[in-house]
């Protein structure tokens, strides 16, 4: 297991930022998704032991949290905001992480030109930090997080700031590493495209809570015998006349949740023609990252209030 | 070494342990600073203007001093040399005021925390950066001063003198700059602004002797040079060389130097964990 939790908690005065989270996460690319103040950073600052948690237990890569050092000198991490030391190089900057990593002087050196011309750093490695575009600061905080070769990348929000031109290149960077053998990444974004086009599985975070986790098509594939309808009319009243009919039917922001049974077809078509509705999609429950993510948090919100 | 992504699987590269981590950080510290013009300043005027006083006052001790012995006593006027103070507290500003406040300012200190060192390693490998620096006022100086006196005036001052001088300056010496360089990490800790953190230790060193000094004098009580660090230091190394005190007991103000040193490093550790990570 890559990550293996156990009532993880973490308190911030009055907010819970992480609650009694109890998660497995598998080796490979990982997703980590939410909505703002989710709790992903905190999450990951746990992992690393950035932050004490307030409770529970948390082991990454078969080591306790608590182990500190060993833990992370098989981490690179990549934090969301800017933390870059301004008045040095790019080569100097990843070449010194790379030395506070335990590598000796020669390796250091030697590493962070290759890194840095993995991320497409090229001739700007010797300019100073503080006259680097967002895009290359970007790259930059990539480079340091690859120098000593980890077995595990935490990336939170890499493609912060980014125009599209910066941030396809790097959700390429990224993928790459991903696919890398012997690396694991856990991707935390709100961008949940980019986080469906790389990683494998999902963890779901709202308020906190982890609300899904699992294989990333396993979950937009969803449950087989419910079928997802688009209807072009009152959603609401489908549903409710769907219910009354004695079928299951949830009206979300992603179409009709409908669990399927004997005679569903038929009366789905019969309530169309009742509401003068237009059915413009029936089938299997396939989502987007993104709409498993709203439907997720929908479901949440409700069961809250 | 060729580059190892994407292609080829993962490397296992031998890591170094703590210490050279530690050193890492301490090399690149100390070179960052030599490369800064107001350091490379503060560090040449201040071993300049502390050592040609101090031989100054060698050269000239007969007429300085008239009537006094020229034994190990003397060396005490070396060790209280007022630019001693002035220097050691630019050096401390300037230097030392930068080295946490700047990482916490650029929020640096995560990249640092998610490497494989603790939070000691860090404190550490940073007082490791100012001490070499400040002592270079501190101790440089009057070691100087004593090896001088005793190749210019060897029948003054004799080479076993000048060699328990030598200690002694080593000694008083390291104190204040382990004073010096515990404070100024301190108040480097307390906030993301250099600026601040120089201030406070102007204030610190200035702001209290020369009140502490004037008070003292004009409403005739010595206890209230306690109060100033400089004063502090001065009952220490004049009771070290055997020269006339301040008016103050040196173990008290050894003890209130050692203690406040060792609190600032005490409280500074303690922030810098509660600190835990810097976010923008």
């Amino acid at each position: 297991m890559l990550v293996e939790t156990a009532g993880l908690t973490k308190v911030f005065g009055d907010v819970r930022a992480v609650d009694d989270l109890t998660v497995q996460i598998p080796d490979g690319a990982i997703g980590l998704v939410g909505p703002n103040g989710a709790g992903k950073t905190t999450f990951l600052r746990l992992l690393l032991s950035l932050l004490q948690p307030t409770a529970g237990t948390a082991k990454v890569l078969g080591r306790d949290i608590g182990d500190g050092v060993p833990v992370r000198e098989r981490i690179g991490y990549m934090p969301e905001h800017d933390c870059l030391v301004p008045d040095m190089t790019g080569v100097g900057l990843v070449s010194y992480m790379g030395r506070i990593s335990g590598l000796d002087r020669d390796t250091a050196m030697s590493r962070s030109h290759d890194v840095l011309q993995f991320v497409g750093v090229e001739e700007e490695r010797y300019r100073k930090i503080a006259e680097y575009s967002t895009g290359m600061k970007q790259k930059i905080k990539l480079a340091q997080s690859m120098v000593h070769d980890p077995q595990l990348y935490i990336f939170d929000e890499p493609m912060t700031g980014l125009d599209p031109r910066g941030r396809t290149e790097m959700l390429d960077l990224v993928r790459t590493i991903a696919k890398s053998p012997g690396r694991n990444v856990i991707l935390s974004s709100h961008l949940l495209p980019d986080v469906e086009t790389i990683c494998k599985y999902v963890v779901i975070l709202d308020g906190g809570h982890q609300i899904a986790a699992g294989e990333l098509s396993q979950l937009l594939t969803g449950s087989t015998d419910r079928l997802r309808i688009d209807v072009r009319g009152d959603q609401a009243a489908f549903a409710r006349l769907l219910t009354e009919a004695g079928f299951e039917a949830d009206a979300g922001p992603t179409g009709l949740h409908v669990t399927r049974r004997p005679g569903l077809e038929s009366a789905v078509f019969d309530t169309a023609k009742a509401l003068g509705a237009e059915v413009r999609y029936m089938g299997k429950e396939i989502r987007s990252l993104e709409e498993l993510f709203l439907e997720l948090v929908a479901r949440t919100e409700k069961r809250g209030a | 070494m060729s580059i190892s992504l994407p292609a080829y699987s993962r490397l296992e590269l031998p890591l170094l342990g703590r210490r050279e981590r530690v050193r890492a950080i301490i090399a690149t510290g100390l070179r960052r600073e030599f490369r800064r013009p107001a350091a490379i300043v503060v560090i040449a005027i201040g071993v300049a203007f502390t050592t040609i006083t101090s031989i100054v006052l060698v050269l000239f001790a007969s007429f300085l001093l008239p009537g006094q012995p020229l034994n190990l006593s003397f060396f005490a006027l070396p060790a209280s040399n007022g630019f001693v103070l002035f220097f050691v507290s630019l050096m401390a500003a300037i230097i030392g005021s930068g080295l946490i406040a700047d990482d916490l300012h650029s929020m640096a200190f995560t990249l640092y925390l998610s490497r494989p060192i603790t939070h000691l390693d860090y404190l550490l490998a940073k007082a490791a950066i100012l001490a070499p620096l400040v002592s270079m006022i501190t101790v440089l100086p009057l070691v100087i001063t004593a090896l001088i006196a005793a190749l210019l005036f060897p029948l003054v001052f004799s080479w076993g003198v000048a060699l328990q001088a030598v200690g002694l300056s080593v000694a008083v010496g390291l104190l204040l700059m382990l004073f010096n360089t515990s404070v100024a990490l301190f108040l480097s800790s307390l906030t993301r602004r250099k600026g601040l953190a120089a201030a406070g230790m102007f204030g610190g060193n200035f702001g209290l002797f020369i009140p502490a000094s004037i008070l003292a004098s004009a409403i005739g009580n010595p206890n209230l040079l306690y109060l100033s660090p400089w004063n502090d230091y001065l009952a220490v190394a004049t009771a070290a060389f055997g020269a006339p005190g301040i008016g103050i007991d040196w173990p008290g103000a050894l003890a209130i130097l050692l203690g406040v040193t060792v609190l600032a490093a005490l409280v500074t550790y303690l922030r810098m964990r509660a600190v835990e990570v810097i976010t923008g």
